[in-house]
């Protein structure tokens, strides 16, 4: 059986985990290929109007591999870590796609749900395995591999890498180590790491001589410690990792600019974008600037704000 | 210490019963006009969600009167509104207000903090006091619920609608001068009276639309434009499961009956919606089937631009919709929804449901439909 998993949303952080899982178990996967202009107009068809553009990308994926699979597999990610959440659209995203995009193969829908504790990761998969129709064994031994696969994915990120030389190893990424300084680009994965959508921003830094740092280069427990002192705690996994890493750069010199690449519409962006912005001037005033994209983005626009924030870290020196 | 809170319909009218009973000092909040609107938006991220920058324009206000703690009600995620406090708390620093935010957390979030923080609230008075005046609070909530359902009765069937807005805007006047409980409740009896005597045309039988949607757009009529008093102008019966005192049965008072019907309703929805996705979105979904079923002419959905949980089930409904066969607009609000073109809207919708039933009526069957 071929089991289809779209290139969308936390696909770029967990396809490690998920991958690996389904074919361990014996399932042959195809994913949908990166995102291209034809996957981008289908999801902007299919989906609400007013929905953001990671999760309108998201059914263009789906769509994408609608003859092409026998099944496609969607998570339902509830929550990641305990006592917090991704966003409400994570929870509803199955019915959304069930609603909206018509002809689809039979959905895997995984349900992932670690609000309680962590043990509802092992849950998931024993009922992933079920639902594929694999028991026992072999899906403990799939889990445990795809687990380990995970925390080495990781730990290559949190040791600094970027990111995208995992995606794409085939490229140049890390070497040509930049010497006018490192800018922090901060955003969610499924924008950063999809290269169509992001206008290939990490790319285009790189070649402009900066090196690039993402949230995903912070490790956790720094997080956490950034974020002690806040009134309340944090519930979204996502927010709490991008702002967490921003207040991160805003104390290390090592950073020398910050570009926030939101997506028009996103609740939880808008939150914590506006909380690292009024840091950032309270404190260190870094070189800032805040990209939003939608599908309306234009790429020679994208290309002009860019270039005006690289001109910017020239003066600021 | 003077506190002032949200300002969301009619809610400030048991708030203000309680802090009232309670000895506390508070600035009700204004009613919210352009202005609430204006100063919220020049101070809120663009993207924030309407409520928070209406709820910023609010609080400006107060404290310009005289406030110095706001307090408001919280969640634990998974929607924006959990966090509101937080922003709107390091907005007001920037501004250089020095403002203490008490944000309630539902009891069930942890209810040690929960009671430390309602005592920052209730100060000196005495458990029993504290006890008695929430009891009293429940009670106007509740009547108050009672005068507005009246109020959603009678509009669509006054035969002058001018004379449900005059007695509406006396009572809110009287209000605004009364204190305590007893006082606002006998304000509630007189005004559910007068609208009883409102002069009915008893022969119509108007169309019923069930409102669904975010539950602030819902109950502030700043917010959603007066969907409720247009359509009800227009002949419409609305009606509407999301309420405060409704909120209020189900998070604060332990009205076992209510929860009861309340996890009825969301679990007839589980074919479309079976979990908690944040905001109200699992409520919009079941209360839409529930009017369905309870034979409805129509059904509108009203959400602010951007309202995360709502989109989501603004992609179920039209599936839920067809089911049904029953008629379905959604509405998206933003600080630009010009009044015009929202008033076509519900006009158009309304006629579309006048035709429907004539046709249906007519023996033809479902000839006239949606899709
Ligand atoms: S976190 Fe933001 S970008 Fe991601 S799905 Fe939710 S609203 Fe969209
Ligand atoms: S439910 Fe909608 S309006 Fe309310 S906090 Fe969430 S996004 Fe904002």
């Amino acid at each position: 059986m071929n089991v289809g998993i779209p290139r969308a949303l936390l696909y770029f952080d967990y396809f490690p985990l998920w991958q690996t899982f389904l074919s361990l178990a014996g399932f042959e996967i195809t994913i949908s290929p990166p995102t291209n202009k034809d996957i981008l107009n289908k999801g902007v068809s299919l989906c609400v109007d007013d929905a953001c553009l990671p999760v309108k990308l998201f059914h263009g994926h789906t769509a994408d591999l609608a003859d092409k699979v026998d099944v496609i597999f969607i998570p339902r990610l509830i929550s990641i870590s305990p006592g917090e959440y991704i966003c409400p659209k994570f929870i509803g995203l199955p019915e959304m796609i069930k609603n909206s995009v018509k002809g689809l193969p039979p959905l895997i829908i995984f349900d992932y749900n670690l609000h309680k504790d962590l043990k509802g990761e092992k849950i998931a998969f024993g009922r992933l395995g079920t639902e594929l129709g694999v028991g026992g064994r072999a899906i403990d031994n799939a889990y445990k591999e795809a687990k380990r696969r995970q925390l080495i994915y990781r730990g290559i990120l949190e040791s600094g890498q970027n990111p995208l030389s995992i995606l794409y190893p085939k490229e140049r990424w890390d070497e040509k180590l930049g010497t006018k300084g490192t800018i922090g680009v901060i955003g969610h994965p499924y924008l950063l790491y999809d290269r169509y959508i992001s206008m290939d921003i990490i790319r285009k830094i790189l070649d402009n001589g900066y090196n690039v740092k993402v949230p995903a280069n912070v490790s956790h427990s720094t997080i956490e410690k950034r974020l002690e002192n806040m009134p309340k705690n944090l519930f979204w996994s996502y927010g709490k990792r991008i702002l967490g890493s921003g207040m991160d750069w805003l104390a290390d010199d090592r950073i020398h600019g910050i570009i926030f690449v939101d997506s028009f519409g996103c609740g939880i962006d808008s939150f914590v974008g506006e909380l690292l912005h009024r840091y950032n001037i309270r404190g260190r005033r870094l070189p800032y600037t805040t990209i939003t994209l939608d599908e309306h983005t234009g790429r020679a626009g994208f290309d002009t704000r860019l270039e005006a924030f690289l001109d910017m870290m020239e003066w600021a020196g | 210490m003077v506190i002032t809170f949200p300002h969301m319909g009619m809610m400030y009218i048991p708030v203000k019963a309680l802090f009232d009973e309670l000895g506390v000092d508070i600035i009700v909040p204004a009613k919210i006009n352009k202005q609430t609107l204006e100063t919220g938006q020049r101070h809120c991220p663009e993207m924030a969600c309407l409520p928070l920058k209406i709820l910023m324009g609010n609080y400006i206000e107060s404290i310009k009167r005289g406030a110095d703690t706001i307090v408001l009600s919280g969640s634990c995620g998974p929607c924006r509104f959990g966090y509101y406090g937080v922003v709107q708390g390091e907005i007001l620093k920037d501004l250089g207000y020095n403002i203490d935010i008490i944000i309630l957390d539902p009891p069930s979030e942890g209810t040690g903090e929960f009671l430390r923080r309602l005592k920052k609230v209730t100060g000196n008075s005495s458990i029993y006091r504290s006890l008695k005046a929430v009891k009293k609070a429940f009670r106007v909530s509740n009547e108050l619920e009672g005068l507005l359902q009246l109020v959603l009765r009678q509009r669509p069937r006054a035969t002058n609608k001018v004379s449900i807005d005059q007695i509406m805007n006396r009572f809110e006047n009287r209000i605004a001068a009364s204190k305590g409980a007893d006082e606002i409740l006998a304000c509630i009896y007189d005004t559910r009276a007068r609208l009883e005597r409102v002069e009915t045309d008893r022969n119509i039988k108007p169309l019923k639309i069930g409102l669904v949607g975010e539950i602030y757009t819902l109950i502030e009529p700043y917010v959603n434009l007066e969907a409720e008093k247009r359509l009800g102008n227009m002949g419409a019966e609305v009606h509407r499961e999301m309420t405060v005192d409704s909120w209020v049965k189900y998070h604060l008072a332990p009205d076992i009956k209510h929860r009861r019907r309340h996890n009825r309703i969301l679990k007839k929805a589980e074919d479309y919606l079976h979990l908690c996705i944040g905001g109200h979105a699992w409520e919009t979904v079941a209360h839409s089937l529930n009017y369905a079923r309870e034979g409805m002419d129509g059904i509108i959905q009203i959400l602010p631009f951007g309202c995360m949980p709502e989109i989501v089930a603004e992609s179920i409904l039209p599936t839920l919709a067809k089911d049904e066969d029953i008629p379905l607009m959604t509405l998206v609000v933003d600080e630009l929804t010009g009044e015009a073109g929202y008033q076509t809207r519900l006009e158009a919708f309304v006629d579309l449901l006048e035709l429907r039933r004539s046709s249906v009526s007519d023996e033809s069957g479902k000839t006239l439909s949606w899709y």
